[in-house]
């Protein structure tokens, strides 16, 4: 059923439809609207759920691993220092195999508080094992969230679905809100392969030797280059029940497109129109929508840039000493591929800065009129700023 | 591998390790750690070290607590079969070295054995005691007082055949003649005399051991023990002693306990300070007279028990101290003692060394005079030899072994330095388990024998070890009190013995001692420490780290599996009582 | 003793403490009293690594090992996932050592027992991370050398009490135990098992090793810790009734620091005040007891 819901809303709406069972919560701005829905439909009843108020997200994240170690579905939402906190705990989820999923609502990351969109929490977290996907709309969110919990108990491992602070979560758009009876067709009830049990007891997380650690490990790298294949069946069921499929990208006019834009989150549907308009005036103009962040779809991107002559990837974040993450990962996937075209790395929006047409505009324009890359990164927008002030 | 779970549909990645354990860490023997090792050690009571009959006394108390008296009172019987007498007589050297009156009091092992000789005599239990295989060699006894009796016990225990000869037409010796019936009434004597006759000793009365009887003995029998004891007081050695008046201590108690009522009108004067000379000055009172102590040290220096010398006080018995004979004269119908003082020189071996103070003499007249000053043999052959060839001194009695003829034993009185019925019962056991060494190996393992029985330190012996008992596994290090970890008891006061109300005590002859309930007894029994003993506690179980000490089937008996203790002491130090011992591993 | 414990044990030999460990001690009394409905929460101490090494494991009932400061979040979780189960029988149990519950652990501690989380939550005390090799916690006592107190540099704060910081979240159930004291644990297990909400045992759980005493005198050093006051054993319902358990004829404290090496250092002078600070905060227990010394 079609209805306008915020961004945030969206995500409550997926979590109540795939029946999750424990619920943990800490307020942090821009997700606690997430929450506070959530804690509404466990307090009138409409989701049969236990709703923990835990006292930091630290305790969040260890809350859920208590519980999906017991058997049963778990969700939280964080952002920024929140995720932060968590970043332990994080790595714990994956290593004990735990299909938690999270919602995630990119969000700057202090000193200096702010609480604007940054994709940078989120990315400094791409080592922990947990799948990422990044997504574009209210839609999304609501397909994405549904799709997260299939995928997370498939290949046992944790899912983070991200949204933009703000242009995102308290957006409102129309979101077509499936029915409960097509989402249990989709998710059936959570079975977990083991958990806590006083009939068969046993000892999770124990001391691990490096005898055996590495292939524990190993394992986890197995399942998560699974879960790409497994991502792409899992759409495939989807859009047979729901009518709706993304891709772990998305390429758009990329063709016959000579100069390609990567980018990823809101600054999509911005950068669409700003294609729009491009190819209006006779650019070969073309763009690439990053859905799935981990695993990285390295074939997808192979596959989507191999006849770009230039590619300009738009990055809302920065990792401090190389350059934006994004930017980073498309290098490396292209790298050993024969005459693949140049990146030119852009760093635009941090902090909540707006990403407008123009901007997208000034990329285009900046990356045509240049030969090569003439940084790994260029940041785009910086103002004048007076020494010792 | 433990955590592999196959796919369970195909939508599912199967995970194929992940950090999850369910096997257990039993394959990780910790036992190799170990470089010190527990094991269960019993060790000796000192409260048994010091029972000259070497009862097992902190096996006995155990048995109490868990109210198999029945069992506890033949653990008495294996090593005396007079606990009905003991009970009442003896002067309890156990309570002095009981490790519990270093804590609060010592336990009440008087008032139990007693308490569980009354047990059997009101249930009218009969003993089951162990006897060893029945042996050819005829034992003949001389005399059947406690030294006499208790060898026939303990020779039948050992599969002897026993005659026991007795002068007088009834058997106990000093326990039918001489002891008052207010602390050893007739018929706790004549169970316990009738209780030895069921393990077939024959006793023969009015048949005195003289010379030519002993010749006879000596030929029909391979071994005669000699234990006629000292039914003879000793003289005074002061002008006078033989002066109408005065009259023989003990031969006073004999005629009394014949059912005879001597003239004690007035006021009677005892001499001496040992139990005979109490139990004399109480008839007396009993009997309607009024008596006078005199003795020559001081009241604490008196021999007799300290609770005899204060019934009597309280039953108005009149004590001067530091007096000793001078002269006895007759005046008129009465007699006039002439006493020296004596004064206090110095210590000597727990007792006072006294000498005459000055000059100073007093007198006093009475009625009428007993001698209670020692005893010794009726007949000076009685006595056991000087040391010589052939002759085998022992710490309770005399051997004299002699090729082609029987071996001569002597005991009791005459052979011990302390005159008391347990020191008699010990003398008795001390022959027979020589006696039985003698027939069965020959002279040269006697010592041997005797040693490999010893209790403690020694000299107390114990039938049950010499038997092969399990009291033989037994360490013989005696517990002491530091030895014992105080912090599982509490401070508990001591029974009381009851007796009847001071006024009740002197009007007659009665027993003074009263009976005690079971479950004041089983209470008493229960502070008993049981040192060096397991009672079961459980603590070694209870407290092992790593599960180490394994319970038997109905929590009896405890083992330790060496596989996994570390040996980290915990058991050993936990044990109140130190039944365990640590030790360096690979010893 | 009259105890009242299964002759069933819910762990195996072959762990990993060290000889005389008063915490492997503990851990067995616990399981014994509260039988195998049961899960463990078991965040980073020293019985993370007493538990074996994968594939084994010492515990027979259901463990999770969790973060170092998460015992009682992780065990909210558990808890919660429990109820949607509709499981009422199985009790929750965190085992913690004092590094994970007075310190790092304590934010969750808190937030759990202030939501009165249905579990009881179990603090091992040996006071000081000994699972790193001896430093200091702020539950090692006044006077004691650690490797991170070292020489003059002796720890001078006094221990966290931290039954009476619960006891100020108004927690159902919080008491004192010691391994010395098994009838004593044992019935406060068996009572916290009864009660519903957050409860909170603090066991006093010595380590021979940490302590510099030999292996065989743990249980005993355990004891003269009640029997000095140094360690009352006590219960407090509601956070405002509080019950003494054991009123020791009060020993003077001397004989207990001079068994142990990590106490050597101290004077006379030093003991004399360790003498007053225990009088007082006996004392001031005495009074909340509603009783008088």
């Amino acid at each position: 059923m079609k209805r306008v819901l915020e961004g945030s809303q969206a995500v409550a709406e997926a979590v109540r439809l795939a029946r999750v069972q424990v619920v943990s919560a800490y307020p942090i701005t821009p997700q606690t609207h997430i929450v506070e829905f959530l804690s509404e439909y466990c307090a009138s009843g409409t989701m049969n759920a236990r709703f923990l108020r835990v006292e930091s997200e630290h305790s969040c994240m260890a809350a859920l691993i208590g519980a999906q170690s017991t058997g049963v579905r778990t969700f939280t939402a964080t952002s920024g220092q929140g995720l932060a906190l968590m970043h332990e705990l994080l790595h714990w989820a994956s290593g004990a195999r735990l299909p938690i999923v999270m919602a995630e609502v990119n969000r700057a990351l202090a000193p200096g508080w702010n609480i604007w969109v940054d994709q940078t929490d989120s990315l400094a977290q791409r080592d922990t094992g947990w799948i990422q996907f990044y997504c574009e709309d209210s839609q999304e969110v609501v397909d994405t969230t549904l799709q997260a919990y299939r995928l997370a108990e498939s290949v046992a491992l944790p899912v983070m679905v991200v949204l933009d602070a703000f242009f995102l979560s308290h957006t409102y758009e129309p979101v077509d809100v499936p029915e409960q009876e097509q989402v249990d067709r989709f998710l059936p009830p959570y079975e977990a392969r083991f958990r806590l049990d006083t009939a068969a007891p046993c000892s999770f997380g124990p001391l691990v030797p490096p005898a055996v650690y590495m292939e524990m490990r190993h394992d986890i790298a197995q399942a998560m280059e699974k879960a790409l294949s497994t991502f792409r069946e899992i759409e495939d069921e989807y859009a047979g029940i729901f009518g709706r499929r993304y891709g772990a990208v998305e390429a758009v006019c990329c063709d016959d497109a000579e100069i390609v834009l990567v980018t990823s989150g809101t600054i999509t549907s911005t950068a669409r129109s700003v294609l729009e308009d491009l190819r209006g005036r006779g650019e070969k103009a073309g763009l690439l929508k990053i859905k799935l962040f981990r695993p990285f779809p390295v074939d997808d991107v192979r596959r989507a840039l191999g006849g770009a002559k230039k590619i300009a990837v738009i990055d809302r974040n920065f990792s401090f000493g190389a350059s934006g993450i994004f930017a980073q990962e498309l290098r490396a996937a292209l790298c050993n591929v024969p005459g693949h075209a140049p990146v030119f790395g852009y760093v635009a929006g941090i902090g909540g800065r707006d990403v407008t047409p123009a901007v997208l505009e000034d990329i285009y324009w900046k990356t045509k009129n240049s030969a090569a890359p003439e940084r790994e990164s260029v940041w785009i927008g910086l103002q004048e700023v007076s020494h010792g002030s | 591998m433990a955590d592999k779970a196959q796919a369970r549909s195909e939508s599912e990645s199967p995970i194929h390790i992940m950090p999850r354990s369910t096997l257990s860490t039993e394959a990780n023997k910790t036992g190799s750690w170990r470089y010190l090792r527990p094991r269960y050690e019993e060790k000796t009571a000192p409260c048994s070290a010091a029972c000259p009959a070497g009862e097992d006394i902190g096996k006995i108390e155990m048995l109490t607590a868990q109210g198999l008296f029945k069992e506890a009172w033949e653990t008495i019987l294996r090593e005396n079969p007079f606990p009905g007498i003991c009970g009442r007589v003896c002067f309890h050297p156990c309570e002095g070295a009981c490790n519990r009156g270093e804590f609060d009091d010592p336990i009440a092992i008087h008032s139990l054995e007693r308490f569980l000789a009354d047990t059997a005599e009101r249930y009218d239990l009969k003993p089951l005691m162990e006897r060893l295989p029945g042996r050819p060699e005829k034992v003949a006894i001389a005399g059947a007082g406690p030294s006499g009796l208790a060898a026939a016990w303990f020779l039948a225990q050992l599969g002897y055949t026993c005659d026991v000869f007795e002068a007088s037409a009834e058997a106990g010796g000093i326990l039918r003649w001489g002891i008052p019936l207010y602390r050893l009434p007739l018929a706790a004597l004549q169970r316990e005399v009738a209780q030895v006759e069921a393990q077939g000793v024959r006793i023969h009365t009015g048949r005195p051991v003289t010379a030519d009887l002993l010749r006879d003995l000596e030929n029909a029998y391979q071994a005669v023990y000699l234990a006629c004891g000292h039914g003879r007081t000793t003289a005074l050695r002061v002008p006078g002693e033989e002066t109408d008046g005065v009259g023989d201590g003990l031969q006073f108690l004999e005629r009394v306990r014949r059912g005879e009522t001597p003239d004690v009108k007035g006021v009677s004067a005892v001499i001496g300070g040992g139990n005979t000379a109490v139990d004399v000055a109480r008839t007396i009172v009993r009997l309607g007279g009024e008596a006078l102590i005199l003795y020559r040290r001081r009241r604490q220096d008196m021999p007799a028990f300290g609770d005899e010398v204060q019934m009597a006080l309280d039953e108005g018995v009149g004590l001067r101290e530091l007096v000793a004979p001078e002269r006895i004269e007759k005046d008129g119908d009465r007699v006039l003692v002439t006493l020296r003082q004596m004064r206090i020189a110095g210590e000597e071996g727990g007792r006072g060394r006294i000498e005459p103070d000055g000059d100073r003499l007093s007198r006093v007249t009475v009625d009428r005079l007993f001698k209670a000053t020692g005893a010794e043999a009726a007949e000076g052959w009685y006595n056991p030899p000087a040391a010589g060839k052939g002759i085998v001194a022992l710490s309770h009695c005399a051997l004299s072994i002699r090729d082609g003829g029987p071996a001569l034993a002597w005991g009791g009185d005459l052979a011990n330095d302390v005159k008391s019925v347990v020191h008699a019962v010990a003398s008795g056991k001390q022959a027979a388990i020589a006696l039985d060494t003698l027939f069965r190996e020959g002279p040269d393992s006697i010592l041997l024998k005797l040693e490999a029985c010893t209790v403690g330190n020694g000299p107390p012996l114990s039938m049950e070890i010499h038997m092969g008992g399990e009291r033989r596994l037994r360490n013989r290090h005696v517990v002491a009190y530091g030895e014992i970890n105080t912090d599982y008891f509490r401070y508990t006061p001591r029974m009381t013995q009851p007796r009847l109300v001071r006024e009740e005590r002197a009007r007659s002859f009665a027993e003074i001692d009263l009976r005690v309930s079971g479950n004041i007894a089983m209470r008493e029994a229960e502070r008993c420490f049981n040192c060096g003993l397991c009672n079961q506690c459980d603590n070694c179980h209870l407290f092992c780290p790593d599960l180490a000490v394994i319970r038997g089937k109905d929590g009896q008996g405890r083992h330790i599996n060496y596989d996994y203790c570390k040996g980290c002491g915990l058991c050993v130090v936990e044990c109140p009582r130190n039944a365990m011992t640590l030790e360096e591993e690979g010893r | 003793m009259d105890l009242e414990l299964s002759d069933r044990e819910f762990m195996y030999s072959g762990h990993v403490g060290c000889p005389g460990c008063g915490a492997a001690i503990a851990m067995r009394f616990l399981l014994k009293a509260l039988g195998d409905k049961m899960m463990m929460v078991l965040p980073a101490c020293c019985w993370s690594v007493i538990a074996g090494p994968y594939p084994t494991t010492t515990l027979k009932v259901p463990v999770i090992h969790s973060a170092f400061e998460t015992g009682g979040a992780v065990a909210s979780g558990v808890r919660a996932a429990l109820d949607m189960k509709g499981d009422t029988e199985t009790t929750v149990v965190t085992w913690a050592g004092d590094g994970g519950t007075f310190d790092i652990g304590f934010q969750a501690l808190s937030g759990a027992v202030e939501r009165n989380e249905d579990f009881i939550y179990v603090c091992y005390d040996n006071e000081a991370y000994m699972n790193t090799g001896i430093q200091r916690s702020s539950s090692t006592p006044y006077g004691a050398w650690t490797t991170t107190t070292p020489g003059k540099d002796w720890k001078k704060m006094r221990k966290k009490n931290i039954v009476e910081a619960l006891a100020a979240h108004r927690i159902p159930y919080a008491a004192t135990a010691s391994i010395s004291h098994p009838e004593d644990l044992v019935r406060k297990v068996k009572r916290a098992q009864a009660t519903k909400g957050s409860r909170f045992l603090h066991i006093f759980a010595s380590c021979p090793t940490g302590w510099k005493i030999p292996s065989e005198m743990a249980v005993k050093i355990a004891r003269m810790a009640v029997q000095t006051n140094i360690f009352p054993l006590y219960e407090v319902e509601e956070g405002l009734h509080y019950t003494i358990n054991v009123k020791p004829k009060r020993y003077p404290v001397r004989e207990y620091f001079k068994i142990q090496g990590r106490f050597q250092h101290l004077t006379d002078a030093d003991l004399d005040v360790i003498q007053k600070m225990v009088d007082e905060d006996w004392e001031l227990l005495l009074r909340k007891a509603g009783e008088h010394a």
